[in-house]
Formats: C-alpha cells, sequence, structure tokens
C-alpha cells in the first residue's frame, strides 16, 4: 500500500492540484457557469442526480457492452476464417485496414435509422461495427505472427490444423487481441455515448447531455460527463485485470512485475 | 535394410528450381546412417546441413532423389512420428510450463494424460531439470531452456533424434557441459543422432562419424570416422586422438571452402 501511493503520488497531487487551479480560476475570474462550471458546482449536481445519472448510465453502459460483446465476436470468428484461407486474408484484410480508418460514428444517422432511433439495438450495431475492424485487424495479426520455427516444431510432430490453431496460433494471438480488446473498451463507450447524441431513448446517457446542455443546465451535462468517464475507465481497467489473469506469461505484464 | 535409420540416395535440392535466382542447396547426396550411430554433419556457412536435416524431417520436400528414414519415405516417418527435432532456438511456449511443454508432442498422440505425466517427469530427470517442472521457459537460462527442448524431442521415444546447431547460441563454458549431457543422454537412450555443427570440437567429441561438406552447392566431401572410445568425458579433449582428428576435420574444412570457391 505503501509503494502503491509512493508510486501514484505524482498523478495524485496533479489531480488535486487541476481540480484546485479550475475552482480557483472559475471564482477569481468569475466565468459564466454555461462556459464553465466549477467542480463543486458539478459535484452538487452530480450528488443531487444520483439516482437517474446511474439510472441513465446503465443504460448506455448495456448499449457499450452487448455492442462490444456482438462485435468483438464477429471480428473473432471473420479473423479466424480470414487466417485460416489466404485467399480470404488477401481479398479482406485490405478492406479492414481502410474501413478501420473511417470515422464509422458518421453513419450512427444511418444506423438509427434503420433499427429504430429509440431501439438500443442501434447505438449496439455502431459500437460493434466500430470495434469490429480493430478486434478482426489484430487478431489475424497474432493468428498468422507465429514463429515459423515454432509451426515447423508442430509439423515434425505431423500436427492438424486444427492443434496448431489451438495449441500454438489462439494463444500466441491473445496478447494481440488483449490488445483490441482495450481499444475496444474505450471505443465502445465513446461509440455508445456518441451515437446518442444523434438521438435516442429518453433515458440515454446521450441523449441526457444533449438536451441538459440545450437548456443551458451544463453543470448536470457535466455530471453526465463523469458517469460517462467512471463507466469507460472502469470497463477498461476490467479488461486490464482479465489480460493479467489470462495471459501472466506475456512479457508486456512480467516486465511490470517486480522481477529484478 | 533395417540396419540403416537414414538412407539418402542421390539427392539434389534446388530452392526456386526454374527461376532466375534458383539455388542448388544440395548436390548428389549419398549418405546412410546405422541406428545407434551419432552422425556430426560440419561445413561452411550455407553449405545445406540444415536443408539435409530438414529433408530427413520431412521439413522440406527434395528435388529430386530418394530419401528413407526409418524403412520408410520421409513423409510416412514424419507422420509415424519416427524422429525428435531440436532447433538453434528451444522454441519452448511461453505460456506453457517446463512439464507442460515436454508433454506437448503426447498430447498430440493423445496418450493418457498420467502416462504423459510420468514420461515427462522422467525426462525432466534425465535432463537434469528436476525442480523447474512448473517453470515458465523466461524463468530459465538459455542452457535450461535447450534441455528442455531436448527432453520434448525424446518425448515420444523417438528412434531418431535430429539437432539443427542445438547449442550454437550458448557460450563456450556451457557449450561444453551440454556436450557431455548430450553424450549421457545418447549413451541412455541409445537413439541415433543426426546433429549439425560449426563446432569442431564438438562434432569430435560427440560423434562416431564426422560427415564434412563443400561449400554450396552442399556436396559430401569427406566423412571422418571418429575412432575414439565409444564412452567419452572430459578427459576426452586431451586425448592426442582427440587433437588428431580435430586436425583431420579441420584440414578438409579449408578443402571445403577452397572447393566452393574454385
Amino acid at each position: 500500500m505503501g509503494k502503491w501511493l509512493h508510486h501514484n503520488l505524482p498523478a495524485i497531487v496533479l489531480f488535486v492540484a487541476v481540480l484546485a487551479i479550475w475552482e480557483g480560476a472559475v471564482w477569481l475570474l468569475e466565468i459564466q457557469r454555461f462556459l464553465l462550471p466549477a467542480p463543486s458546482v458539478i459535484w452538487a449536481a452530480f450528488a443531487q442526480n444520483l439516482d437517474r445519472l446511474i439510472h441513465i448510465g446503465w443504460f448506455t453502459t448495456k448499449e457499450a457492452l452487448g455492442g462490444f460483446a456482438i462485435g468483438c465476436s464477429a471480428g473473432i470468428l471473420v479473423a479466424l476464417a480470414t487466417a485460416r484461407w489466404t485467399l480470404a486474408n488477401e481479398t479482406l484484410m485490405p478492406f479492414a485496414i481502410a474501413a478501420n480508418s473511417v470515422p464509422i460514428i458518421a453513419f450512427a444517422p444511418i444506423l438509427n435509422n434503420w433499427f429504430g432511433v429509440d431501439n438500443p439495438f442501434s447505438k449496439m450495431m455502431i459500437v460493434a461495427v466500430i470495434v469490429f475492424f480493430p478486434m478482426m485487424i489484430n487478431t489475424v495479426r497474432g493468428l498468422t505472427s507465429v514463429d515459423p520455427t515454432t509451426l515447423e516444431l508442430m509439423r515434425s510432430y505431423a500436427a492438424s490444423d486444427f492443434a496448431i490453431l489451438r495449441k500454438v496460433r489462439l494463444p500466441s494471438a491473445l496478447p494481440y487481441m488483449f490488445n483490441a480488446f482495450k481499444v475496444a473498451a474505450t471505443l465502445s463507450m465513446i461509440g455508445a455515448v456518441v451515437s446518442e447524441y444523434f438521438g435516442g431513448n429518453r433515458s440515454a446517457l446521450g441523449v441526457f447531455i444533449t438536451q441538459e446542455a440545450a437548456q443551458f443546465r451544463f453543470q448536470n451535462a457535466w455530471a453526465a460527463i463523469i458517469i460517462a468517464c467512471i463507466v469507460g475507465l472502469t470497463f477498461y481497467l476490467v479488461v486490464l485485470l482479465l489480460e493479467r489473469l489470462t495471459i501472466p506469461w506475456h512479457n508486456s505484464i512480467r516486465n511490470n512485475d517486480d522481477r529484478r | 535394410m533395417s540396419d540403416t535409420i537414414i538412407a539418402f540416395s542421390n539427392v539434389n535440392m534446388t530452392f526456386n528450381a526454374g527461376s532466375a535466382n534458383a539455388t542448388t542447396a544440395l548436390k548428389g547426396i549419398d549418405l546412410t546412417v546405422a541406428p545407434g550411430e551419432f552422425v556430426s554433419l560440419i561445413g561452411p556457412s550455407g553449405c545445406g546441413k540444415s536443408t539435409l536435416l530438414r529433408l530427413v524431417g520431412d521439413l522440406l520436400t527434395p528435388t529430386s532423389g530418394d530419401i528413407q528414414v526409418a524403412g520408410k519415405s520421409a513423409r510416412q516417418a514424419r507422420l509415424d512420428q519416427e524422429y525428435g527435432i531440436v532447433f538453434q532456438v528451444p522454441v519452448l511456449l511461453e505460456w506453457r510450463t517446463i512439464i507442460k511443454n515436454v508433454m506437448l508432442p503426447m498430447e498430440l498422440r493423445k496418450t493418457s494424460r498420467q502416462e504423459q505425466h510420468a514420461r515427462a517427469q522422467q525426462l525432466i530427470e534425465l535432463v537434469e531439470l528436476k525442480g523447474f517442472e512448473q517453470h515458465y521457459p523466461w524463468q530459465l537460462s538459455g542452457g535450461m531452456q535447450q534441455r528442455a527442448a531436448i527432453a520434448r524431442a525424446l518425448a515420444i521415444h523417438p528412434r531418431l533424434l535430429l539437432m539443427d546447431e542445438p547449442f550454437g547460441a550458448l557460450d563456450e563454458m556451457t557449450r561444453e557441459r551440454m556436450n557431455l549431457e548430450l553424450h549421457r543422454i545418447w549413451q541412455q537412450t541409445g537413439t541415433t543422432v543426426l546433429f549439425v555443427t560449426h563446432s569442431i570440437a564438438e562434432a569430435v567429441f560427440l560423434s562416431t562419424r564426422i560427415v564434412v561438406m563443400s561449400a554450396r552447392p552442399g556436396e559430401i566431401l569427406h566423412v571422418t570416422e571418429v575412432d575414439l572410445p565409444k564412452q567419452r568425458d572430459i578427459n576426452t579433449r586431451e586425448d592426442p586422438a582427440f587433437f588428431r582428428l580435430e586436425t583431420e576435420v579441420r584440414e578438409w574444412l579449408r578443402k571445403a571452402k577452397g572447393y566452393g570457391n574454385g
């Protein structure tokens, strides 16, 4: 605990300092509330609306989680097929890499139109499409970047393609897949909230933020943003924890530990 | 035929055959190895020693010629797992403990879990890694990792052990100790070994025969019969016969280089 504190003290000090400067600046410079509310005002709005914020936060979190699950599963399945057949790999990968650099969130109004603006499924689909490409690309890279000597070794054992997939390719793809999960965790919350800006259910976080902002209740909008931050961060940390538990042998994790 | 484990007759290997950058790696190779022998392949870099080893293992297919391994085609011998192989790098799976790595070839053969465990334990003792069963590869030194790779190669009781410069990445002292270990393992298991090396001393110390190859295209230039006693130890390296054999191999290697250039 002492060690943890020692290691994280600079970050904590910085965080408190930024809050203090923000608070002080708002009062000293008499910044208008609709431009930038002071942290204390945001905190009051947060405490006052907590029940509602938790309700809408959970609504949007479910969209993000649903989209994450659909998009990641589809990404992994397509990656397995892509890595298996060279033709699929050569045909699909250029498109996937191109699609990955397209701002998919721009399609939000169209998917709202397809699945219904009030239907949480329309947001899940946007999130799913956003996380699909990084998931697929990373998994293909992981599956195909196996050391050639390891493949020679497996060939010497007359191992079947399925055995090679299960015992070599999938485990070596896991570190790549966890990198994609981390990116996807962050993207899924961003995708869900931003797609709600284009309209959605009344109990959605993004809808709440736009409505409160439209009525100049900016402290409420800020309080909702805090909820979005907390959910996004928690999601990321859960993936990080799962990574540590699943691939403790990988050097990205080994090096963080206290060996030597 | 049952007294040869490897039989090459007039084997040729050309990479990228037919194209502008075709490279003849091996030319007219005739070689037979009897069960229980320890045969080393030595020659200048790029002479096709590793290619020859991979042909035995059916990891490459020859352009022409016939290869018999354990009395059958090289392909069939691979499918029947007649050989175990050790590469220059240990290629242990980093997510598996040492014992799990040793068990890998047995898992692929669907032997019983209990049997796998017992055999792996026995091999770990053979290569003197007792106490490290539950360690991960990265927790072991290079020499220890290579011992685990040897244990893994022996897991399925192969009649033949193929070794591609297994100690090439180790320091001189570790290499000499590993040579003693390998000699003991060879004596204890009675396995035939085909061994690729750059080191003359290593080849003389370990082998019953040394095959000297010429620079590309690789041909067999000379075969040295090693007439040292079958049982060898640290004193072997100071035996006058050891120096004589080293000198003989070295002279042939010099010719091997000249041969390639001429």
